[in-house]
């Protein structure tokens, strides 16, 4: 006769337990981004474990995000913005038709909630190392680019909608640093400057039969 | 007889539903005493600050905002969402200007200028602050077991919210006005088995109050 209400305690509990865990699966669109092309053509590799990255933390509660294929979309929206030419593929080459190959990774990501910080906010930080090739194969830049969101928490609203917004927000920063910062990388501003002396001599050269 | 209602529990619901009131300081400064000029085609943006690193304006306020701005009114405003992705990425938190000097810039740059100039985006709204829980007292515990479950306890809480918004001309390039808005409300959670929330309706009181204020500046 017992063994109804302890059953039912029981499942109360688990079904309590695993609602303290998180789950999110980052799904948005962004918008066309405003910028001036380059005039260089790209070659950008999403490897499977970017396009399928899943972050997960199991210090305190439990907290998976996948921005795996959302993060695809961005760099797709930014890179064919930001180039006059972009392909995209799923592994490196040792060499490519293009001027560039782009090749991002995630380093890391952290997350910070309300009951960690006091803070009335979700906070996510994505670590991205961009990776930057020329035609040949030859590494170019190592960069390092951090983006970050943060979005308030809200009466009634859960972890799971908060850390998806925030996680967006993060995504829309690493594209405005993608954009805003892709020239001013020492590298491949130093790159690109080669590049241009290369492109306006050789026209010369070839006059002078060089 | 025994009367239809205690006059404790009376008095004790009214302290209570007074105290879930919400008290609104506005503070204004303008520029001029005259209105703010629209032409037909003309609109508005509201925005968020979200620079700062403890909080984050937020964006259901924001939305709040627009929506008292257009009411009654023939204003035309542009939503925040709305806006940012027309000028993806050059109002992100990391890239929006933050005076008027970086604004004037970013206008004489055609590929941001002509797009804002598409959109007939006059006046240029920024909004900075949050609502927070300022104190909090009591509790309540709640317990389930196999022969039910309940809440018992009396919790309080109280919440700020504050506000400075700040209009930007942008076919001038100057700050028209400054509007700040302190809104403080007293929140109650009284549980005798069941929880019975009495919510103080700080935000919307400070939307209301930003909103009528900064609509006096275009309709005078």
């Amino acid at each position: 006769m017992m063994k109804t209400p302890i059953l039912l305690s029981t499942c109360i509990a688990v079904l309590l337990l695993t609602a303290c865990a998180t789950h999110v699966e980052v799904d948005g669109a962004f918008p066309k981004p405003l910028s001036k092309k380059m005039p260089l053509s790209s070659l950008v590799v999403f490897d499977p474990a970017f396009s399928n990255y899943v972050f997960q933390s199991s210090e305190g509660r439990e907290v998976s995000i996948a921005v795996g294929q959302t993060q695809v979309e961005l760099f797709t929206a930014v890179t064919n913005s930001l180039f006059s030419q972009t392909n995209f593929t799923t592994s490196q080459p040792g060499h490519s038709d293009t001027d560039i190959i782009l090749v991002p990774h995630i380093e890391e990501v952290q997350i910070s909630m309300p009951y960690q910080t006091k803070l009335n906010v979700y906070e996510v930080w994505i670590k991205y190392n961009m990776q930057v090739f020329d035609q040949q194969g030859q590494p170019v830049a190592d960069w390092i680019m951090s983006a970050y969101g943060k979005t308030p928490t809200r009466f009634l609203k859960s972890a799971s909608d908060a850390l998806h917004q925030a996680a967006i927000v993060a995504l829309r920063d690493a594209g405005a640093h993608f954009i805003i910062g892709f020239g001013r990388v020492p590298e491949i501003s130093e790159w690109l400057r080669q590049r241009s002396i290369k492109n306006s001599t050789a026209p010369q050269q070839e006059q002078a039969g060089l | 007889m025994k009367p239809p209602c205690p006059p404790l529990l009376m008095l004790a619901s009214l302290c209570l539903l007074l105290g879930a009131c919400t008290t609104t300081t506005v503070d204004e400064y303008r520029e001029s005493s005259e209105r703010l000029q629209l032409s037909g085609s003309e609109t508005v943006v509201v925005l968020g600050r979200r620079h700062a690193a403890n909080y984050e304006t937020e964006p259901d306020f924001i939305g709040c905002i627009g929506k008292q701005l257009g009411q009654g009114t023939p204003l035309k405003v542009i939503g925040e969402p709305e806006f940012m992705d027309l000028i993806y990425p050059w109002f992100e938190p990391r890239t929006a200007p933050l005076g008027l000097k970086r604004m004037s810039r970013m206008l004489a740059e055609p590929m941001i200028g002509t797009r804002i100039r598409q959109r007939n985006i006059r006046y240029m709204i920024w909004v900075d602050g949050n609502t927070e829980t300022t104190d909090r007292e009591g509790s309540v515990s709640c317990a389930i077991g196999p022969g039910g479950g309940g809440c018992f306890g009396f919790a309080t809480w109280e919440k700020t919210g504050s506000y400075e918004a700040v209009i930007w001309d942008l076919g001038d390039l100057a700050e028209d006005g400054r509007v700040k808005v302190e809104a403080k409300g007293s929140s109650y959670m009284v549980a005798v088995g069941l929880p019975i929330p009495i919510i103080a309706q700080v935000q919307d009181q400070a939307c209301e109050g930003i909103g009528k204020q900064l609509k006096s500046f275009f309709t005078g």
